[in-house]
């Protein structure tokens, strides 16, 4: 590699340099705590998975490039030139990351690996090193959002099969899955495919509930991929829409990412002030039950339950409660995992991985925790409202033969209606 | 109709959900030369708009897509 | 004083100490030279008031409670260790002036068994903890991470504590003599009293102070900063 291609690679680091990460990236004592926080080093005692070592490699470039301790007494701060062999580690290491942020739990000085993992993204991506596959979805992505009125024929064509089964669930000829209907009170953004959009129709049907469905579907591979640009514009499809139906509220479905990027990514990358509240579909249940707009009159499910905390939608965004009230109300046997909330361990899909073949022997190899998690607590039933954990989930319970099964608390919601 | 295309490679990707059918005709890809054809049948609806705009973006194309009962099914040309 | 000692003991002393407030600060201006990112990226559950977000802060960069539950052994020992080395700084403020009010009500004698209980339970835990910290430093995968950086503040600190242990457990040198030493530092005029120039302690007192000046002098542009830092990047934990 030239020095040009070094420096420039190098200059990322100093074009994304922020406050927060300057405080990282002098802070750091190396104490290593982090190494009992992430399941990846836990469970293969490499030492390239050990979240301070993540931070460490950009640290070094860091201090090669832009520090006079790293010109001037290299030996003792070791700083790192650019070559192969360093992008290497940095691809290995950073998209292997699910920034499920437990380091940052308990790291002593709150050092949040994710911005490290952010800007290696970014050096990648410039090194023309980004992974191929999440450029590829996300890329993807943008194509549908620029050339809808293409694919519009397909959605609804696809919402017609989705539709009669909505109305033989709720016994109503008339039930129907709304698209681009302008002044609906909520947007919802479901994901690619049907699954989770017929649980959210039966139970917006029920609530009776003025919503109309996105055409686009949240998960947003632009933020895996490290691509702010294309996680902007895979979020302004959604964004854009919304307005244009000028709803007032935007309702994700249960993915944890998504709702992160629109509720505290999107205004800060896209530096604009959206006219709209944003709110993940499990609050917006916990809200119908307790205001008896959904009636849950199915008998309990007796069988052991547990609740797997997404890193994305507890650590990360805050909800706690809301799942367990929702499935207190519908199971009779909930069991927590240990340990819990905030302290819960990531499943070992999250950050794109389940998007990532070449990561799958190694999800499932860091998985395994989890699968001790589920086992201890007896549980037959595991319910996570987050796509790629209950993707995790599903591979798990394959590979490990759990013979467990795994659902969304959507899914537990429409099917405790009756109608 | 199908019987006209030369089909080079074969994916079954029933009950695989979104992003997998995607993610493994990407995979695959590679596997038949340029101008080869897979037949990859899946069931998630999703994958409707997903395989032609993934096709769209990598610069192939999908020739044909059938729909037999619950089943899709895409004709991918390799192109490049 | 010689003129080594006067060197080191006397100009170094004053180097040191500027060389750390000024770095202190122009580290800290170096942080906020660069914008902030407006992305707030808090931890859950997170206190909601001021306050809470303030007692937060103080119990997580003085206590950081969640290291206990994942290395209780590192926990106890780096806990002994920041409060070793705010025990040491209270101790050395003797040097400056006569703590009267435990000294009047001890007297003399109670005094001097006081300050050598104290001061010796403090600079043995010391020891003791950052002997830990070394020896975990040479097992994996903390050897793996490590930089010389990491072992050379370790090794400069041990250093300085043996040095301080020998002068308080076997030195000549009374506190009225390392008071008008210090005395004479304020006044500009460094010079050691009879006492020390004359002992055979003095050259343990001179390395003492030559030592821990090269810690005050690196402080700022090593790991050290984490002592300013931790507010920043606790407080950063809290925000939404």
């Amino acid at each position: 590699m030239d020095e040009k291609a070094q420096k420039t690679i190098a200059g990322v680091l100093d074009k994304r340099m922020n406050r927060q990460l300057l405080y990282y990236l002098d802070i750091c004592t190396r104490c290593s705590i982090c190494k009992d926080a992430c399941h990846q080093y836990v469970t293969t005692g490499d030492v390239l998975y050990l979240p301070a070592y993540r931070a460490e490699i950009i640290r070094r470039v860091y201090k090669k490039y832009f520090t006079r301790s790293g010109k001037f007494y290299p030996a003792l701060s070791e700083g790192s030139e650019v070559d192969e062999k360093l992008l290497d580690e940095l691809y290995k290491t950073t998209y292997a990351c699910t920034g499920c942020r437990r380091c940052m739990y308990y790291c002593p000085f709150s050092i949040d690996t994710t911005w490290f993992m952010a800007v290696a993204k970014a050096m990648l991506i410039t090194a023309g090193r980004g992974s191929q596959i999440l450029a590829e979805l996300a890329g993807a992505a943008v194509i549908k959002g620029e050339s809808i009125d293409l694919f519009k024929d397909i959605i609804i064509e696809m919402l017609k099969d989705t539709e009669k089964e909505l109305q033989e669930r709720v016994g109503n000829p008339k039930a129907n899955i709304p698209i681009d209907k302008k002044g609906a009170d909520l947007l919802y953004v479901a994901l690619a495919g049907t699954h989770t959009i017929l649980p959210a129709a039966v139970i917006f049907h029920q609530a009776k509930a003025n919503w109309t469905l996105s055409m686009f579907e949240a998960a947003n591979y632009g933020y895996f991929l490290g691509d702010v640009k294309q996680a902007v514009a895979i979020a302004k499809r959604i964004i854009d829409e919304a307005r244009s139906l000028e709803v007032k509220e935007i309702v994700i479905t249960e993915c944890g990412h998504a709702y992160r990027v629109m509720q505290f990514l999107y205004e800060a990358w896209a530096k604009e002030k959206l006219p709209f509240k944003i709110r993940g579909i499990v609050e917006l249940m916990a809200e119908y039950i307790k205001q008896g707009k959904i009636n849950l009159t199915q008998d309990k499910i007796k069988e052991p339950l547990t609740y797997h905390d997404p890193c994305q939608v507890g650590r990360n965004a805050g909800f706690y409660e809301e799942p367990r009230y929702i499935i207190n109300q519908v199971a009779a046997d909930f069991r927590e995992m240990t340990p819990n909330r905030e302290k819960n361990w990531c499943c070992g899909g999250g950050g794109g991985l389940v998007a990532q073949p070449d990561l799958d022997d190694f999800r499932i190899k860091t998985g395994e925790i989890k699968v001790e998690q589920i086992k201890k607590t007896g549980a037959r039933i595991v319910v996570s409202p987050c796509e790629n954990c209950r993707l995790q989930l599903d591979s798990l319970n394959e590979k490990y033969n759990m013979g467990i099964q795994i659902t969304s608390i959507m899914d537990l919601v429409a099917n405790a209606i009756t109608i | 109709m199908a019987e006209d295309l030369k089909v080079d490679l074969e994916l079954d990707l029933k009950g695989l959900l979104c992003p997998l059918p995607m993610v493994r005709v990407s995979q695959n890809i590679t596997k038949v030369p340029v101008g080869g054809i897979i037949r990859a049948v899946a069931t998630d609806l999703g994958s409707l708009a997903d395989i032609p705009s993934w096709a769209r973006t990598t610069g192939n194309e999908v020739v044909k897509t059938e729909r037999v009962d619950k089943e899709i099914i895409f004709y991918v040309k390799r192109l490049k | 004083m010689d003129w080594f000692s006067y060197l080191v003991a006397g100009i170094l002393v004053y180097v040191a100490v500027a060389v750390f407030l000024f770095g202190t600060a122009f580290r800290i201006y170096q942080w906020f030279r660069v914008t902030r990112s407006s992305v707030k990226l808090g931890l859950f559950p997170r206190p909601k008031s001021t306050l809470g977000r303030g007692f937060k802060l103080v119990k997580d960069s003085f206590f950081y409670p969640q290291v206990r539950e994942v290395d209780a052994a590192m926990w106890i020992f780096v806990l002994l260790l920041h409060l070793g080395g705010i025990g040491a700084f209270v101790g050395h403020l003797r040097l400056f002036n006569e703590f009267t009010l435990i000294a009047n009500a001890l007297g003399d004698e109670g005094m001097a068994q006081f300050a050598m209980w104290t001061g010796g339970t403090v600079g043995i835990v010391l020891m003791v903890s950052v002997t830990y910290l070394i020896l975990r430093r040479f097992k994996s995968p903390y050897k793996d991470l490590a930089i010389p950086e990491d072992y050379l503040l370790l090794i400069l600190v041990l250093v300085i504590l043996l040095l301080g242990n020998h002068l308080r457990f076997f030195g000549d040198i009374h506190v009225a003599e390392y008071r008008e030493y210090i005395h004479s530092l304020l006044a500009f005029s460094p010079a050691f009293p009879e006492a020390i120039a004359e002992s055979s302690t003095k050259w343990v007192l001179v390395s003492h102070v030559l030592t821990a000046n090269l810690l005050f002098i690196y402080f700022p542009f090593s790991k050290l900063i984490h002592a300013v830092g931790t507010f920043a990047g606790n407080l950063i934990r809290s925000e939404v």
